[in-house]
């Protein structure tokens, strides 16, 4: 998909600082042959993402998007292809399973803070584990990041005693503890109802608006995927590839007004049209599977 | 954010809330996230919307104090009064942020703070007495979120004394920051209050009297046979027992000591060895390869068909019993600890790995914690039947124990002394099988805190 070239260096002038966290995305394959009947989950998918974009990729369920995050967080292989992070070869040729690290950290669709550990430790577990920090010196840090996201007066509390809003809060400082340099989201709003959703929406920007990091968000929610994105990657269904690149020309910050501007409708208008056509091909696939 | 509960926006229009938006508001709030969905319903009930306009007071210093109010949208000052004690002079409240808390101290009817609009306000009013009363009939969800409110209090505000105020619902020990055996104590004195206790005294009343009028007043036929609970009672408790044992004769206690013994040692011996191969069975694929079919093979012999091996393999008359005692209890102990491994979620060992941990330091943090429910539950398991298996051994061989007493007083001819053997073993084996839930809870403490917000 060359075609999203173009706009990556559009939005990239309107992006601040980061200078970190190119993500490349080249010719990827996944074929997955678990009896011997092969699938095509991803197909030749190509994508660029700038340092510092919030690049929304949107697709039916069951289209391929999570392989492809999985591809780049380093939880699965890739049949061939490549994907660089900053330039360095994450997988590719040669190499074909990415090492999962602290540089892409990915925030769980269903989350995936430690219910055993308070949401202190939680926060803490990085640096600790690689040695970073000794564990006062990270807790102490994680003290300062919770309260700088509003969630002081529950560092003790563990994470099954707050409400799912504030969990995913913590595991997004939890991430940042870390300096990555891309965050990795798979849906994760999507069991949230849409009081909620909007709160964490405008804290996710929030966040973003003070730490500059590459944002590579899954999901087939068209009102969240324009409200946060810079781009939209709009996949096709089975096999997975950019189907549409479409700019969200909005400017950033953006707050819960622009929900009811013109130019969101539409946008809103010209995603839903490319978006239904792949999910229907995806219903029908879905019902000869079945 | 323009979320709103209220359609028309007049100025300072009062009506009821409705109760869904709330609860999902309330939910997003410190003092009420912890609160139970049910529990948050209740809260709702209570609550009253009113909005305002822009440069309109909510309240000033001095006055009465009677609402608690909850920020739906829109922006408001407070301005503390001097002589509040309270360090932050200015603050803005937005959205899900909970102010007018002076409503719940206990002799502060004043307002410390005036309150203005920034921006057209929506609010929801919760008269602070409603909430009170609310509380005091639920102490459990009541004292948290109380204690939220106090720290959210102190978070904001250096107010010592209105603090110490705020605490006044009876409550447990420490607020939030209880320590595993607090939180124990707590529990058991509020199981006291329950009628659990009660209805189980119940229950063994109804167990005893059936036993009394089966055997000694209607002398029903298989019944009659059987020594009566009087008779039980009369020996047990008796200076000078006819057959020879009662809780005055010291080779009751030995009987018992021996038995508690043989548990103890192959329990944890089941438990050493159980757990960390469980622990590699559910981690390594290869390993299990190697290792489950033989487990599996074993693991369904009976007790019993290891009588005659165990007598062979070892010399004496303890470590036969032992080694049977020990049998049972590893399987059911490795078993579960590898389920325990197998059930943890793919994506906390993902995550982990996300964050930098090295292979063993997910075993260590993620594994290991994360299978201990399941591990708790092998060794409950494992407990009764190390008690199962050990009366199969004493029975078999050895010269003390519970099972030995059962066993020769059937071939003596003592039949009130089997009872005692019988109920002996039924109140140790629930002892022992209780030490290791609270032991569970003690190291579980994040299972049961989230089982005890589920209202568990």
């Amino acid at each position: 998909m060359r075609s999203g070239e173009a706009a990556v260096a559009g939005a990239g002038s309107k992006l601040s600082s980061a200078s970190q966290g190119a993500i490349r995305i080249e010719d990827v394959v996944k074929i997955y042959d678990p009896e011997g009947a092969a699938v095509m989950a991803v197909d030749h998918c190509s994508l660029d993402i700038a340092a510092g974009e919030i690049c929304m990729v949107v697709g039916p369920s069951g289209c391929g998007k999570t392989t492809l995050l999985n591809a780049i967080a380093g939880f699965h292989s890739i049949t061939s292809g490549s994907i660089y992070l900053d330039g360095e070869m994450l997988c590719g040729p040669g190499r074909q399973k990415a090492d999962p690290g602290a540089d892409r950290i990915v925030v769980f669709q269903n989350g995936a803070l430690f219910p055993w550990k308070t949401n202190l430790e939680n926060v803490a577990f990085g640096p600790i584990v690689q040695g970073k920090l000794s564990r006062r010196e990270a807790y102490e840090k994680a003290r300062g990041m919770m309260a700088d996201a509003g969630l002081s007066g529950m560092e003790h509390d563990y994470p099954g005693e707050i409400s799912s809003g504030v969990r995913r809060r913590v595991e997004i400082v939890r991430a940042l503890m870390n300096d990555p340099r891309v965050l990795l989201f798979d849906e994760p709003y999507r069991a949230l109802d849409s009081l909620t959703k909007s709160v964490m929406h405008e804290a996710l920007l929030e966040i973003y608006y003070k730490n500059k990091v590459t944002i590579f968000f899954i999901t087939h929610d068209l009102e969240e995927a324009i409200f946060l994105g810079h781009r939209l990657a709009i996949m096709t269904t089975r096999p997975c590839k950019p189907k549409k690149v479409l700019e969200v020309d909005i400017p950033h910050p953006r707050d819960y007004s622009v929900l009811t501007s013109p130019r969101f409708r539409e946008l809103m208008d010209e995603t839903l049209e490319a978006v239904h056509e792949e999910a229907r091909k995806a219903f029908e696939l879905g019902e000869k599977e079945g | 954010m323009n979320v709103s509960l209220v359609a028309d926006s007049m100025h300072a229009t009062e009506a009821q809330a409705s109760n869904e938006a709330v609860v999902t508001l309330l939910k997003g709030t410190m003092p009420f996230q912890v609160v139970s969905e049910e529990m948050l319903k209740r809260i709702a009930a209570l609550a009253r919307r009113a909005t305002y306009a822009r440069g309109d007071t909510l309240y000033k210093v001095g006055d009465r104090a009677d609402d608690v109010y909850i920020m739906v949208s829109g922006k408001v000052e407070h301005a503390l009064g001097l002589g509040s004690g309270a360090r932050t002079l200015n603050q803005v409240m937005s959205s899900g942020d909970v102010f007018g808390w002076a409503a719940l101290l206990k002799d502060v009817p004043e307002r410390l703070a005036t309150t203005t609009c920034l921006e057209p306000a929506e609010v929801l009013k919760i008269k602070g007495q409603d909430l009170i009363r609310l509380f005091e009939s639920e102490p459990a969800a009541g004292d948290v979120v109380m204690s939220r409110f106090a720290t959210m209090i102190t978070k904001d505000f250096t107010l010592p004394e209105e603090l110490a105020q705020v605490l006044r619902i009876p409550r447990r020990p420490e607020g939030a920051a209880l320590s595993g055996l607090a939180l124990t104590m707590y529990r058991v004195a509020l199981w006291l209050k329950s009628p659990k206790p009660y209805l189980m005294i119940v229950g063994f009343a109804i167990f005893l009297s059936f036993w009394y009028f089966a055997v000694e007043v209607w002398r029903l036929p298989r019944f009659r046979e059987m020594p009566g609970l009087t008779t039980v009672v009369k020996e047990w408790l008796s200076p000078d027992p006819v057959y020879g044992l009662s809780v005055y004769t010291p080779e009751y206690y030995q009987h018992i000591w021996v038995s508690i013994r043989r548990v103890g040692i192959a329990f944890a011996l089941a438990t050493g060895l159980g757990v960390p191969l469980g622990l590699f069975l559910g981690w390594s694929k290869t390993f299990r390869e190697y290792v489950f079919p033989i487990f599996e093979t074993l693991r369904p012999i009976p007790i019993l068909a290891w009588v005659p091996l165990a007598i062979i393999m070892f010399t004496g008359s303890e470590t036969p019993v032992i080694f049977l005692t020990f049998l049972a209890s590893f399987f059911a102990t490795a078993l579960n600890t590898m389920l325990g491994v197998e059930s943890v979620d793919e994506s906390y060992v993902r995550a982990a790995f996300c964050l930098g941990a090295k292979r063993w330091q997910v075993f260590r943090h993620v594994i290991v914690p994360g299978a201990m429910p399941y591990i708790f539950t092998g060794l409950q398991i494992s407990v009764g039947v190390a008690w199962f298996s050990l009366v199969a051994a004493e029975m078999v061989s050895g010269q003390f124990g519970l099972g030995y007493v059962i066993n020769t007083s059937y071939t003596m001819v003592r039949y009130p002394t089997i009872i005692i053997g019988m109920v002996t073993l039924g109140a140790v084996g629930y002892v022992t099988s209780a030490l290791v839930r609270i032991a569970g809870d003690y190291m579980m403490q994040w299972r049961v805190r989230e089982l005890a917000l589920g209202g568990q």
